[in-house]
């Protein structure tokens, strides 16, 4: 049983707080990504679980036992840093025994476990380099490969592709899937990189000024987001946010006027909200229809496009607001200075004042 | 310290409530082991002996016989034309030889930053390799040099810039000169050698531009190396007035604080107040003091002078 | 014309760095000349290499047991450097790592204690040196300068640069703190501390005025003593001074040219 359960986990750095109470439960053989801007408390999180930051409040689980007083080498787990920190002075073998080796592990059973880690990582070749002589990417498997040899319940990963470049972090995230396969361990990750989190996480949490915002699976967050945070934070390109005051109520219904884009409107359900209260429209650059094709219709400018091949994002303005538009058929449309485009009720999310959806 | 332990708090973990938690107490309990030899070593053979010090100036006495004699020290130090001697000898060497030193020492750092100067590499080293020899090495071979019939006079004779020998240790004036040459001699290359690695730093292109705006070169070293490396200035300074406020060395090796008490310096007096003579501990404390004070106040006002010109 | 005034200007820098040159490296010329020649020939200003050499040092062996003077010289210089490196780094660490509010006003205290002269000092040491009954003896001598808060200082600044994820890798992997200092920062910041190990070294070679003060009998003299002994008196002999000179100097000026990147290095360290 490898789960981690936090209860009412908080955090102080003198009098700031900076975990501010999260609940969580993580499953045994769980992908969980934490997710947030910088500052937002994931990687204070981490190192609370790893035992590198002491739990001022509240109750750590890890496989059924309290861990709050535990030191960091008996909780069952190991984890990979954002600089890898390899140990310079330390050949690949010997960074990746090290553990084993404080742990009074006979040095036959170590040379096995390394053998074995540097199997699966395809290592062999450069067991007895220094980490000065390794690639990024090489130094990242030894540190991935330094954390198997220790045969943790838990991996805990603190942004561990963000010093590699865009290719090779493509390649060492498909990498790490294929390991979580491999292993059948948790992991908890820690990103600020959203698309790390879709494709790789079961399960993401959304973290902001040291509470969790969301928790759910990957599709669900970007489908149902709960609040204008995630539904901003998830998803690529930004989700569109539009001012809009409600100015009818109906049965079931309200209608909307869109500020910035001439009065606009656009009639969606809803059975709550006031009249003359002022919402914030979420529309996904994806979600933009063709003009006439119902909802409201809208006239943009146009600042810049960019054509991607297969699709092109629109980066329009109107009223002051800036809005991005995905259109696939946009290449044709080079020389253009304004588009319309529709808003589709449908599809459309709705946040009041306070940034919680509404529909 | 345990009471320490308990009261102090880390700052990382201050908690609002509760008894500090294994893990926090891990910590100041490391903090303090790792730290504790030192401390107990500088408790005892510094803190303990500057206390000390301060109690003894109190006391007068020979030897080891004290009794308390209120501010008796204090009083006798006005009086004592010896000690004004002292006093404003170290003086004197600290107005002329340390900005004379960091002068030449900021010259020589300049004219060798030029990349495009041949030889810099050797230069660089013979002037920075006189800090390597030991102060009674090199007090040695100085004395030698100055000899009345020594190489210098002979050098001097030679080139006709005089027309009698300088009798060099047994004037007092030229004995002085001879000693802030010597330091200086000493120092420079060692002072060079931190305004070098500053200038280092300085970023190329800031020179470049000011190149193109046509600012000229005794500009460009006034109004942008010197204001640059003002941190690395201020710390020279400091150093430098430590170390000539405590001259010792040198003075005792080379003139002994003659001729006359001509070269005779505050560390050099409290020296032989206390292991020369009749000991007198108290009143070396009092003039041990001195130097404290000298260093306290004038470490004040180079950092006061560094920070008002910095606004 | 303002070709011309650069030509001269350029003239003048190598014509005062020349100076400079000559004028730094003479005395060390003189030095080894004046091994060769007799005191009188010394303070005559003989610039010929003369043929007392063998005369002068066996006449410098002779004046005083130097097998004995140098293992005193390397003893102190060696285990004062080893125990205040060790010392100085276990401190230097353990501040920048484990950091309080109450540490860091002890720090800035001892930064205050860094310019009290040694004047200051040596009689309370004497006395207490005389109080333990160790004076004249290579405690006596070694004792008061392990905790330099200089070197303190300096570990401290480097301590910087240790990255704290290798701490933090280092407890996952199981190590207590003192282990993490031995095995993994010891190792890690070895050019630290090689710099540290030149800097402290030649300091304690050098010294002077504390063992002068505590060092009181011949079989107890470290050779820079030997050197200031052998000036003091009426009719020093320059010839065996000389010797005595390039023996003292010799141990700073080899690790200098073998480590002189380095030992800049070690100098600004405290600085950057």
């Amino acid at each position: 049983m490898s789960s981690v359960k936090l209860r009412d986990v908080r955090k102080s750095f003198g009098h700031v707080e900076v975990i501010k109470g999260v609940d969580l439960d993580i499953e045994d053989k769980e992908f969980v990504v934490f997710v947030g801007p910088s500052g937002c408390g994931k990687t204070t999180l981490l190192r609370m679980i790893a035992g590198l930051e002491t739990i001022t409040a509240g109750n750590l689980d890890i496989g059924g036992e309290r861990m709050n007083e535990v030191d960091p080498s008996k909780r069952g787990i190991a984890m990979v840093f954002q600089s890898y920190a390899l140990y310079p002075h330390m050949t690949v073998r010997e960074n990746m025994g090290f553990a084993l080796r404080f742990a009074r592990v006979p040095k036959d059973e170590i040379a096995r476990q390394v053998n074995e880690a540097a199997r699966i990582l395809a290592l062999d070749p450069l067991l007895d380099r220094y980490p000065k002589q390794l690639s990024g990417g090489q130094r990242q498997r030894v540190a991935i490969g330094r954390a198997i040899v220790r045969d943790p319940e838990v991996f805990l990963f603190d942004e561990p592709l963000s010093n590699l470049d865009a290719e090779l972090r493509v390649h060492m995230r498909i990498e790490l899937a294929r390991l979580h396969k491999e292993l059948k361990t948790t992991i908890v990750y820690v990103t600020h990189d959203q698309v790390e989190a879709m494709t790789l996480a079961d399960k993401i949490v959304v973290m902001r000024d040291g509470i969790i915002e969301q928790a759910g699976r990957p599709l669900d967050l970007y489908d149902d987001p709960a609040n204008q945070f995630v539904a901003g934070f998830i998803g690529s390109p930004k989700m569109n946010f539009l001012a809009a005051t409600i100015v009818e109520k109906a049965a079931g219904n309200v209608t909307l006027e869109l500020a910035n884009h001439g009065r606009a409107r656009l009639t969606l359900p809803l059975t709550g909200g006031t009249v003359g209260e002022a919402v914030t429209l979420g529309v996904r650059a994806e979600h933009f229809g063709e003009a006439g094709a119902g909802g409201a219709d809208i006239s943009l400018d146009i600042d810049v496009a960019e054509h991607l091949g297969s699709t092109s994002y629109v980066y329009a303005s109107a009223g002051g607001e800036a809005l991005v538009v995905e259109r696939e058929e946009s290449r044709h449309e080079n020389g253009r200075s304004h588009i319309v485009v529709s808003i589709d009720p449908e599809r459309a999310y709705l946040f009041d004042s306070q940034g919680q959806r509404i529909r | 310290m345990v009471a320490e332990v308990e009261t102090s708090g880390s700052m990382q973990d201050r908690r609002r409530g509760g008894a500090a938690s294994n893990l926090a107490r891990s910590e100041q309990i490391n903090g303090w082991l790792f730290i504790m030899p030192a401390l107990v070593l500088l408790g005892i053979f510094m803190v303990y002996p500057i206390l000390w010090s301060l109690w003894m100036s109190f006391q007068v006495g020979r030897g080891m016989n004290f009794s308390f004699g209120g501010f008796a020290n204090i009083i006798r130090l006005t009086q004592d034309p010896v000690f004004i001697r002292a006093l404003s000898n170290t003086l004197l060497f600290l107005a002329v030889q340390v900005p004379i030193m960091l002068m030449l020492a900021l010259l020589f750092a300049s004219a060798l930053n030029d990349s495009k100067l041949w030889g810099r590499g050797f230069f660089r080293t013979a002037i920075f390799l006189p800090c390597v020899t030991s102060l009674v090495a090199y007090s040695v071979i100085f004395k030698s040099i100055f000899a009345l019939d020594g190489i210098a006079n002979q050098a001097l004779l030679a080139l006709q810039l005089i027309e009698n020998p300088i009798n060099w240790l047994s004037d007092p004036f030229w004995a002085r000169v001879v000693v802030i040459s010597a330091i200086t001699w000493r120092w420079t290359g060692y002072n060079m050698i931190f305004y070098l690695a500053a200038m280092q730093n300085i970023d190329r292109s800031i020179y470049e531009a000011a190149k193109i705006d046509g600012v000229p070169t005794w500009a460009r070293f006034w109004f942008i190396t010197v204001p640059m490396l003002k941190p690395v200035i201020l710390f020279t300074a400091v150093t430098s007035t430590i170390g000539t406020l405590q001259l010792f060395d040198e003075v005792n090796l080379l003139t002994n604080g003659g001729p006359s008490d001509a070269t005779l310096t505050l560390s050099l007096y409290i020296y032989n107040l206390s292991f020369r003579f009749m000991p007198s501990f108290g009143y070396a404390a009092t003039v041990s003091y001195v130097i404290v004070i000298l260093v306290g106040v004038l470490s004040l006002i180079q950092f006061l002078i560094a920070r008002d010109r910095r606004r | 014309m303002s070709k011309s005034l650069a030509l001269i200007g350029r003239a003048l820098t190598y014509l005062a760095l020349s100076l400079a040159a000559f004028v730094s490296i003479f005395p060390f010329f003189w030095m080894v000349l004046g091994t060769t020649n007799t005191s009188a020939d010394i303070i005559r200003g003989k610039t010929t290499p003369g043929g007392a050499l063998v005369d002068n040092i066996i006449k410098f062996l002779n004046s005083f047991d130097i097998a004995r003077v140098l293992f005193n010289s390397f003893l102190i210089a060696g285990l004062g450097t080893v125990l205040t490196l060790l010392v100085a780094s276990l401190a230097g660490y353990g501040f920048e790592v484990f950091r309080s509010r109450f540490r860091e006003k002890i720090f800035g205290g001892m930064l205050l204690m860094l310019s009290i002269p040694f004047a200051a000092l040596m009689i309370p040491l004497f006395m207490m040196m005389a109080s333990f009954r160790i004076i004249n003896t290579y405690q006596a001598v070694i004792l008061p300068g392990i905790a330099s808060i200089f070197v303190i200082f300096y570990f401290r600044q480097a301590t910087k640069a240790f990255p704290s994820e290798l701490r933090d890798a280092a407890r996952i992997d199981g190590l207590k703190e003192w282990q993490i200092f031995f095995y993994v920062y010891m190792p890690v910041m070895r050019s630290t501390y090689a710099a540290a190990t030149i800097i402290v070294f030649m300091a304690n070679w050098n010294s002077y005025l504390w063992p002068l003060i505590v060092l009181q009998t011949n079989e107890m003299k470290t050779l820079t003593l030997v050197v200031a002994t052998l000036t003091a008196g009426y009719t020093p002999d320059f010839g065996v001074i000389m010797v005595g000179a390039i023996a003292a100097t010799l141990p700073t000026l080899i690790i200098f040219f073998l480590l002189q990147r380095r030992f800049v290095e070690g100098m600004l360290g405290a600085v950057k």
